[in-house]
């Protein structure tokens, strides 16, 4: 993974102490609320409903194993013993103290992290395949090319005041583990008919109250024109977003009202003027940035293990993980493993300080010391060997890690919901703890197969749920939280967004209705293979609608 | 009958904090049955006090919630101010033993 240059410490060095002062000038009261918040957002400091909040970035959803023990650390030391994984992959810790926020930015400076443009109207963390370097759908390691983007947008000074904050997302593979198709640019690495490395270029997706597919704006972007295609992308927004409405200034907004044809060619024009400048990428800088996400030394190993299949066989629970859990490796005796975040004893992309420090000891036992985060809010261990796997289960079992429902229906997405979240009008764990306890059986879920259920709190969406084949929107009509539902969402590769059914249900109503949807969908499935996004766009919404609504 | 207190974070903790006058002397607390309600103390007084905090730099965001009076306690009238007062509903992670804020209503 990246290795900071002395460039990068001192920058990050500067900014904790930059910070570290202007927390010393608000607490002496020489900086008022109003001045102050402006910096604290640009660090990742939020305050919510019960305390402040901190973001901290992981850029692209990769971790180090001493990463994730300062993580835990922060998380004992500083917080109340867990820290939430969101679903742009960074974590995000509840009960920070302002005095002693500049302490933790010291710790993750250490570790080569940060909470810089974790929040404000600049470009976010970029976020990418969890995925990334060992997936068999790869067609290139979008790491290299998000890193790009993290050195190029921390701290540029044009675009540290958009009309609104800005998502990027890079995937390198068939299938999209990232949703790119929902973010402010989607970008994804593809090969033309020469062979030659380039990217699709996606536009203006969204989500939030105004839910939106990004358009395709490039068909094929070379490769080194990275930086100068975002770059002109970021001026038009810049100059031509809108700043008088919050609410319509994204820039999936001025795609919208531009036309996608209108965008393009302004995007077009500015990028003559910045596509031979310095920004252009030489082969040179490709590989040197390349060069810190190689492939470590894997050893050449056999794709077949004998006691591994002897454990399949005599331990049914084993074998629902590997089921599950389990993804090819692009290399012979390797796997993928995924570390669910959706257990039924704690909220959805919780993590506990011992957790995280018994996930960095079995990355450093199994999985070449790294860890990556995931947008559907669990973890990833991307290099195991065949032959550890059953030990690693073993471990994660113990741990509570090892729920095997991966992408299957209790695999819920959740915002923090009115437990945490200021903006937030409805609550959404008790939901997802709800429907977890209502579908805990394993036989049940499985035979649902491939299902996503996300849950948002409040139109915001931080929570997906417009992208989900089943979203749950949490609203406050009257004073009562009530629960909407949508069908028909992905945010995959044929990204959708979800339409809304009907009348929303109360707290004690939408797990039922949940049930009857997933009843219709077993009713009306053409066999067991037919996953419930395909039938839904097969039999449409009325079906669905008759059930729940008569 | 309903009443009115005056919320806030605390500045440097950035908890919850309720406006109390006891005995002359204003403090903030972090319980919201001991906040000092307009049922004992006129709205302007608390309000002044509640503003004069803020300037101080003591709070953030200060502002009134309604509440009702049970008993011993005061209970937001609004859900979302139930929940601010007494904590997420669901049980924190590291402490599963904890007792969530079981009287939010839904």
């Amino acid at each position: 993974m990246y290795q900071y240059s002395q460039a990068d410490h001192q920058l990050l060095l500067e900014r904790v102490t930059q910070f570290r002062d202007q927390v010393s000038r608000r607490l002496k009261g020489e900086l008022s609320e109003d001045e102050f918040k402006q910096q604290r957002l640009r660090n990742g400091l939020y305050l919510q409903l019960h305390a402040y909040m901190l973001r901290v970035a992981v850029p692209y959803g990769l971790l180090s194993s001493e990463q994730m023990r300062t993580l835990a650390h922060i998380a004992r030391r500083y917080d109340r013993g867990y820290g939430h994984f969101s679903t742009r992959q960074n974590i995000q810790y509840n009960w920070p103290k302002l005095e002693e926020v500049p302490e933790i930015l010291d710790a993750l400076a250490a570790v080569e992290m940060h909470a810089i443009q974790t929040s404000g109207n600049c470009i976010r963390n970029t976020t990418s395949d969890p995925l990334a370097g060992v997936a068999r759908d790869e067609v290139a390691d979008p790491r290299p090319y998000c890193e790009l983007i993290r050195q190029w947008s921390t701290f540029h000074p044009e675009f540290n005041f958009l009309p609104r904050k800005f998502k990027i997302a890079v995937s390198g593979a068939i299938h999209d583990r990232a949703a790119v198709a929902v973010h402010d640019i989607g970008l994804r690495l593809v090969k033309n008919e020469s062979d030659e490395l380039g990217l699709e270029v996606y536009v203006g997706g969204g989500l939030g109250r105004t839910p939106m597919i990004g358009k395709l704006i490039r068909e094929f972007l070379p490769v080194h024109d990275i930086l100068t295609y975002l770059e002109a992308i970021l001026r038009v927004y810049n100059q031509f977003g809108r700043r008088d409405n919050l609410y319509k200034a994204r820039i999936k907004i001025l795609v919208h009202e531009t036309g996608e044809d209108e965008f393009r060619k302004q995007v077009e024009a500015e990028w003559e003027n910045v596509k031979a400048s310095k920004l252009r990428l030489r082969d040179e800088d490709i590989e040197a940035i390349s060069a810190h996400f190689k492939d470590p030394d894997y050893e050449i190993l056999p794709d077949n293990d004998a006691d591994f299949d002897n454990h399949l066989i005599t331990n049914p629970e084993f074998a629902k993980w590997v089921d599950n859990n389990l993804e090819l490796h692009k290399k012979p005796g390797y796997r993928i493993a995924y570390l669910s975040l959706k257990s039924p004893d704690q909220p959805p992309g919780d993590v506990t300080a011992d957790q995280m420090d018994a996930i960095a000891d079995l990355a450093d036992r199994y999985s070449l010391g790294q860890i990556r985060s995931t947008h559907r809010q669990n973890l990833v261990l991307s290099d195991v060997k065949l032959t550890d796997l059953f030990e690693l289960w073993e471990e994660l079992t113990k741990l509570g890690l090892a729920t095997p429902n991966y992408n299957h229906l209790t695999d819920i997405i959740s915002c923090p919901g009115m437990d945490y979240c200021a903006l937030a009008t409805a609550r959404s764990i008790p939901i997802a703890q709800a429907l977890t306890d209502r579908f805990e059986s394993y036989d049940y879920v499985n035979d649902l197969g491939d299902i996503s259920l996300n849950i948002s709190g409040c139109i915001n969406a931080c929570g997906h749920h417009h992208v989900a084949n089943i979203g749950i929107l949490g609203v406050n009509k009257k004073g009562v939280e009530v629960y909407q539902l949508t069908l028909g969402g992905s945010a995959r590769e044929d990204a959708a967004i979800g339409k809304i059914l009907g009348p929303a249900f109360t707290a004690d109503e939408i797990v039922d209705a949940i049930g009857e949807v997933l009843e219709v969908y077993l009713e009306n499935r053409e066999d067991s293979e037919e996953d419930f996004l395909t039938t839904y766009r097969r039999i449409g919404q009325s079906p669905f609608k008759e059930r729940l609504y008569g | 009958m309903a009443y009115t207190v005056y919320t806030a974070s605390l500045l440097k903790e950035g908890l919850v904090a309720y406006l109390s006058i006891r005995d002359g002397e204003t403090s903030w607390t972090t319980d919201v049955n001991r906040a000092t309600s307009t049922e004992t103390v006129d709205d302007s007084i608390l309000s002044t006090e509640a503003e004069r905090s803020e300037q101080e730099n003591i709070v953030v965001g200060v502002y009134s919630v309604e509440v009702t009076r049970d008993g011993d306690r005061l209970v937001p009238t609004e859900n979302r101010e139930r929940i601010r007062a007494g904590g997420p509903t669901v049980a924190l992670p590291a402490a599963k033993n904890t007792t969530a804020n079981a009287r939010v209503a839904a």
